[in-house]
């Protein structure tokens, strides 16, 4: 264990060497860029490889490939690379590839403000890629909380056999906090299952285990992969049936859901007595917490329910964080997106939106400016 | 019964159970595969090649489903994806010997962009270009590939375009080999493949195919035979031809042969040096 | 001629031609390779609906091959008896 003071790219890129990252491959984009560079010095060090692809497209698909060689890989980028990664998401999650993207958002649409903040990605980081699927969204708040999603997120990746999305943004990017960085064995890594050993019959390398879960035969090792973008069945074998569609996609999405304990995080605070709740995550939900201590010193019954997951979301766990509320106030740095859930999930409540559409961190008035007409 | 199992002398490179293949018949990818497996039937029983590390990676479309008969680690990825995903494994693990194949749709449209800076890059990896002149799965639209002026579903006033030279633009680039043969020489595949497979960075092959069902089906060549054996009639085997030679035109000719043989380092080689 | 496992096979006394009955796609394209001609369309039709050839000319077979180098489906072999 040591202690650094650092910005959440530096702790993504930590992270992601403390879970175990062997490949990174990306393309340079604002605000990014300082995981690639950093990791570009550090993880050839640690015997890993780090390349910069002609593309975001080249990026993940790189990333892919090099997932099922058998290294924890990743990529990082923003809003417009994220778009391009769009098609390969799916690829990941047909193919069930462990594989860590890390969307750090920055305000759009298209070319956006490169350099400013926003949490507008939200529902793009769910559904980026076309197809019925889940994949897991995990939003830190803090430096720290950087460093440690980073390793959840690998960790969900390699258990499920899925992507996953890390969503940062320009704010967390460039903060600097004080950090704690782990040595192996201080923190919980997981690594894939790979079969036992070479069949020398043939078997259907995709039938799960108990879990839905199939053991990973990764490359070069004799196990005679079939790596197959299209619909198949347990053998791999391409079959556009209503059978295997039902068994993959539905398989697909319930080894995730089965998992929903594990990969679901939230933070409530102050919800004992709280009438109000004030819901938020990522960047915006350290201005949210300000605020509610704010309100509270006013006498506002206001607690504070931060989500680390935003998808999947534990809707039971969400319902009963905060029992006495009898208003729910979703604030965000974005239209109001995650108050769309929100208000789907708290059926008995009243639910706000209080969207501050900012380039930068929204302040305590924006948000107190924000929340104080549904108060 | 175990005979049956294992009767032709390239069974045990394939699975076999998934034969017959989805391809239509008298198509050229099942020549232009048969090739390539007796070549690399030679390089694994004289022992320069290891079977567990040969890894096969296509893209999307007629020519990318050949890799799903073959009895070793595959991949059918996204199309034009080949490339990229083939860089990542073999970065990861770099004692597996890649081998993309895609047609040129996959490698040279969509795929361009990867092609170029995999050339570039002189990454290590053997990338088999068919070049049968359309996009053959989607149906017969027009190809990078597709002659001036022929009918296809996209350009039914012809194809207003000129053709694309991939062996020229690869070429032009830090590529190690550079070759072209055709569907109606295989003996020149095999060949080209087993000097590729034991060549170190970027190696490209084009293989000219026949596709009777789309292409046939626009030129008025409909029938497998008829589409060999005028395709045969165009192709002009050259001893070492320079790149200026590598003609390409339905109508002229298709100049076949080697055109670029280099040794320089490749990617990992050059990756390695840099990491001291 | 013999036919073991569904495999059609004519020999002289120096080759054998086999032919994999269902793997044939009747593309023709080996009967047209063939440099002296010793393979003629079937009668007998395959599981699939082709006719696949069938090696009745085999001694004038030379073992050159060509039909299996042509072969897009794994269909037919020559082997040295
Ligand atoms: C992103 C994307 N766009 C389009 C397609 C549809 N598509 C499938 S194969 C193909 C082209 C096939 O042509 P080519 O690559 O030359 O291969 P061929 O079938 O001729 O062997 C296209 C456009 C796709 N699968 N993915
Ligand atoms: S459409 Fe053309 S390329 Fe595709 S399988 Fe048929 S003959 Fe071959
Ligand atoms: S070349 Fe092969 S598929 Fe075509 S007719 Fe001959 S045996 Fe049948």
């Amino acid at each position: 264990m040591r202690r650094a003071f650092a910005t959440g790219n530096f702790a993504v890129a930590e992270g992601a060497m403390t879970a175990g990252l062997r490949f990174y491959a990306g393309y340079p984009i604002t605000p990014s860029s300082e995981i690639f560079e950093y990791l570009a010095e550090e993880l050839p060090k640690r015997g890993g490889v780090v390349v910069q692809m002609e593309d975001e497209i080249a990026s993940i698909n790189a990333v892919i490939g090099a997932s099922w060689a058998g290294a924890k890989a990743m990529t990082a980028t923003s809003g417009p690379g994220f778009s391009l990664m769009a098609e390969a998401i799916g690829l990941a999650v047909i193919t069930e590839t462990p594989v860590v993207i890390v969307n750090v958002m920055r305000a759009g649409p298209s070319t956006g403000a490169p350099t400013k903040t926003s949490q507008s990605d939200v529902f793009q980081a769910r559904w980026a890629s076309h197809g019925d699927y889940i994949v897991p969204v995990y939003a830190p708040w803090s430096v720290q909380e950087a460093y440690d999603l980073t390793i959840k997120a690998f960790n969900t990746a390699e258990l499920l056999r899925t992507p996953v999305i890390l969503l940062s943004d320009a704010t967390i990017a460039h903060l600097w906090e004080s950090l704690t960085i782990y040595d192996r064995g201080e923190v919980e890594v997981i690594e894939r299952k790979i079969p036992k050993k070479v069949s020398d019959e043939p078997y259907p390398p995709h039938k799960p285990d108990e879990d839905l879960v199939p053991p990973m035969p990764i490359f070069g090792a004799g196990f005679k992969a079939l790596v197959e973008s299209l619909l198949h069945d347990e053998w791999g074998h391409y079959s556009p049936t209503n059978s295997v569609y039902h068994s993959l996609v539905k398989r697909l999405v319930d080894k995730v859901v089965k998992r929903l304990s594990y990969v679901y995080e939230q933070e409530t605070r102050f919800c004992e007595d709280a009438e109000v709740l004030l819901v938020s995550y990522g960047s915006t939900a350290r201005t949210v917490y300000l605020v509610i201590k704010e309100l509270r010193k006013r006498g506002v019954r206001a607690g504070f329910l931060r989500l680390k997951t935003l998808w999947p979301l534990d809707e039971e766990r969400i319902r009963s964080c905060c029992p006495n509320a009898k208003k729910v106030i979703v604030v965000e740095n974005n239209i109001g997106k995650i108050y769309m859930d929100m208000s789907r999930i708290f059926r008995n409540q009243d639910v706000f939106p209080a969207s501050v559409l900012s380039l930068e961190l929204p302040t305590p008035s924006e948000v107190l400016e924000a929340v104080e007409p549904w108060l | 019964m175990a005979l049956a199992m294992h009767v032709h002398p390239l069974d045990k490179h394939l699975r076999v159970k998934r034969l017959p293949t989805i391809f239509c018949s008298g198509c050229g990818i099942g020549i232009a595969l048969s090739a390539m497996l007796r070549a690399l039937d030679k390089r694994i029983s004289e022992g320069s090649v290891n079977p567990n590390k040969v890894l096969w990676v296509s893209g999307i479309g007629c020519s990318g489903r050949a890799v799903l008969y073959l009895n070793y680690d595959v991949a059918h990825v996204l199309h034009g994806r080949a490339i990229p995903f083939a860089i990542g494994a073999v970065l990861a693990n770099p004692e597996l010997k890649a081998v993309v194949l895609g047609g040129d749709g996959d490698i040279a449209a969509i795929g361009g962009n990867h092609l170029i800076h995999a050339a570039k890059r002189n990454f290590d990896m053997v990338v088999v270009m068919i070049t049968n002149f359309i996009y053959a799965m989607t149906g017969g639209q027009v190809a990078p590939t597709t002659p001036y002026g022929v009918y296809t579903t996209t350009t039914p006033a012809g194809n207003p375009e000129y053709p694309l030279n991939v062996i020229k633009l690869v070429g032009a680039l830090n590529a190690n080999y550079v070759a072209r043969a055709s569907v109606t020489t295989p003996h020149l595949i095999e060949q080209y493949f087993y000097k590729a497979l034991a060549m170190r960075g970027f190696r490209f092959i084009e293989v000219v195919a026949t596709c009777p069902e789309m292409f046939g089906r626009h030129i008025g060549l409909r029938d497998s035979v008829e589409m060999f054996s005028e395709l045969k009639k165009r192709v002009v085997y050259r001893h070492r031809p320079s790149l200026e030679e590598a003609m390409i035109d339905w109508e002229k000719g298709i100049v076949i042969g080697e055109f670029v043989e280099r040794n320089n380092p490749s990617f990992i080689e050059l990756l390695r040096g840099v990491k001291k | 001629m013999f036919s073991v496992g569904g495999v059609v096979s004519r020999s002289n006394n120096k080759f054998r031609v086999n032919v994999i009955v269902d793997r044939c796609k009747e593309c023709g394209l080996c009967i047209f390779i063939c440099p002296t001609k010793v393979l003629v369309r079937s009668g007998v039709m395959n599981r699939y609906g082709y006719y696949p050839p069938d090696p009745v000319f085999i001694d004038k077979c030379v073992g050159c091959k060509l039909c299996e180098y042509v072969c897009p489906d794994f269909a037919i072999f020559i082997e040295k008896v």
